[in-house]
């Protein structure tokens, strides 16, 4: 807790130090990358999926892996690829000679923790596959709903760079993604520490050396735990008051969802139980607004000739808004 | 990938082009294979006979041949016939008399020089209204752009320069809602510290943001105190009162100490 006077309402011992040992298992692997991980975490947290966006080399896939591997949950990793197919990915229904009746083969869709990787490889057909698993988490298929698992979270990477050979993902699907976080270089300190760890032989070890250090369940419960936190009504208003502004912003062709206001609330809960807190300050909406939005709105083609990036626009956006005290 | 297809449908289309364009110096072959030829007659030339019939010359009377000639309908292609001006003719008649009165003693050489340097200063011209217009906002012209529209909430900026904090709070204190006098007192103490200079007040600016301004100081870790109550009262909700007020007040009250 970080005021002693006050009372602690809600007991978050277990949550405090689940979020801790994350933090550290990663961190034993990864250097450097702190926010990248800490929305990671509150990503997971608020109950949602996962687009961590970077260039080639900047270990998108091995925090990805990281995380999953931190958590006692079925891990299924899938290489997304131009010639995948829907179901690849949320299995068919085959002829079983011996009971003379179709069987559902589930895919490896069917899972806790998916890690989709390349996931703008695939063509649309293959991405449209992932709308209701996602949305609604769960697969119909031959006329029979399946139901996935909680917790369920996918974790997709991309590549922002190569155009050639990879289909941009549909609004709508990247809407269904709480985050999109975006994985940069690290610092001049931060690389040297990477080569002498590799060059020590340290990370190959280090990555066997991970245990789950949280069970499915506790996942779970700590979302539930994270769900009953308290918003201030004015602070609901705030958020309000910024997706307003993205609808209405002259930079922008296209504002924020009710689903981004949603998502918003969500992760500054998410974001709070990380610092210890049972409720919201602005300070954990204004740090998550932009991993919230800069997947989900568009630039008019002016900014985007000037090179204004979808950062900068929530960012002065927030800015305007009066900040509720 | 679109412009490789387009330029390689325009090769195709140059290609057939030329194939029907070109004439062949091969005969075409006949789509059906011919029947096969029957054996030819031995032909036997004819003896030639000379036209000895007589051949009247017939010639055309001169005055016919005037009359026509000077007919107007039969003069197609002298016929001197006047073009009606455009305005666009008028334009550049006005244009080049116009320059013949500004420079009215240049030779012909210097004319068509004087004609270029203004075709040269007109496409200059051309390119800078095209450079303008791309740097402009064209999304107007060609797209959908967000409406203004009016927002559906009021913004009560609060001046905290405004506001008579001793009344507010013995308001507050009145009524007994000591969650707002906590505030009030948070917002005092940020006022106290906007007039020492310490920090620059703007509406978007966070609690963090002006601990930061306050630099690494005593200041900075009490406000950080300060700070934290007011957080857990006003965003938290954490219940406050009348003993805990005291308490928070005092921690106000010496922190305007601090400041004095």
């Amino acid at each position: 807790m970080e005021n002693e006077n006050f009372e602690q309402r809600t007991d978050m011992t277990r949550l405090s130090q689940a979020i801790e040992q994350i933090k550290a298992a990663i961190h034993h692997v990864v250097v450097g990358q702190h926010d990248t991980i800490e929305l990671l975490i509150a990503g997971i947290l608020a109950d949602g999926h996962l687009l961590i966006e970077g260039v080639p080399g900047v270990a998108k896939t091995l925090t990805a892996k990281l995380i999953a591997q931190s958590i006692d949950a079925k891990f299924s990793r899938i290489q997304f690829t131009p010639d995948l197919m829907p179901s690849d990915v949320l299995g068919t229904s085959i002829f079983n000679p011996k009971t003379i009746e179709f069987e559902f083969k589930r895919g490896p869709i069917f899972g806790n923790i998916i890690l989709i990787d390349e996931i703008n490889r695939a063509p649309a057909k293959t991405q449209s596959a992932l709308f209701e698993v996602m949305e609604e988490r769960q697969v119909t298929a031959d006329g029979q709903t399946y139901k996935m698992e909680e917790p369920f979270i996918v974790i997709a990477t991309q590549n922002p760079v190569e155009h050639e050979g990879t289909y941009r993902l549909p609004e709508a699907q990247l809407d269904r993604f709480l985050f999109k976080v975006e994985v940069k270089y690290p610092s001049f300190e931060d690389e040297i520490a990477i080569i002498t760890q590799q060059h020590q032989h340290k990370t190959a070890e280090q990555i066997t050396e991970i245990h789950a250090v949280l069970s499915a369940d506790d996942i779970i419960a700590a979302r539930k735990q994270v769900r009953e936190f308290y918003v201030e009504p004015k602070l609901i208003e705030f958020v309000a008051k910024i997706i307003h502004e993205t609808r209405n912003s002259k930079s922008l062709f296209l504002g924020g969802s009710p689903r981004a206001s949603l998502a918003i609330i969500n992760s500054a809960k998410a974001l709070a139980a990380m610092k210890g807190r049972d409720f919201v300050t602005p300070e954990d909406i204004i740090w998550v607004a932009p991993a919230v939005l800069r997947h989900r709105i568009m630039l008019t083609p002016d900014k985007e000739m000037e090179g204004v990036t979808p950062d900068e626009v929530v960012a002065q956006i927030i800015q305007k808004i009066e900040i509720p005290r | 990938m679109r412009l490789r297809i387009a330029f390689l449908l325009l090769i195709l289309a140059c290609c057939f082009c030329d194939l029907y364009a070109t004439p062949t110096s091969q005969p075409k072959k006949p789509a059906v294979k011919a029947a096969p030829e029957k054996p030819k007659k031995k032909v036997v030339p004819a003896k030639v006979r000379l036209d000895s019939s007589s051949v009247t010359v017939h010639r055309l009377d001169q005055q016919v041949l005037d009359s026509l000639a000077a007919d107007e309908d039969f003069k197609y292609y002298t016929k001197d016939y006047k073009k009606e001006e455009t305005l666009w003719d008028k334009f550049w008649r006005w244009f080049w008399d116009m320059v013949g009165k500004l420079f009215p003693n240049v030779s012909a050489g210097s004319a068509s020089i004087i004609k270029y340097i203004l075709i040269g200063v007109a496409v200059i011209c051309a390119v800078f209204l095209i450079i303008k217009l791309a740097s402009s906002d064209l999304s107007n012209i060609f797209l959908r752009t967000p409406k203004e529209a009016a927002l559906p909430y009021s913004e009560s900026l609060e001046n905290i320069h405004e506001i008579s904090f001793d009344e507010e709070i013995e308001a507050a204190l009145a009524a007994r809602n000591f969650k707002l006098a906590v505030r009030l007192l948070y917002l005092a103490s940020l006022k106290q510290l906007s007039d020492a200079g310490l920090i620059h007040w703007e509406l978007g600016k966070t609690n963090s943001a002006y601990l930061e301004e306050l630099g690494d100081t005593d200041r900075r870790q009490t406000f950080g105190v300060l700070t934290r109550q007011f957080e857990y009262i006003w965003y938290g909700n954490f219940p406050v009162d009348a003993t805990s007020f005291n308490n928070i007040q005092t921690l106000f009250a010496d922190f305007k100490k601090l400041l004095a």
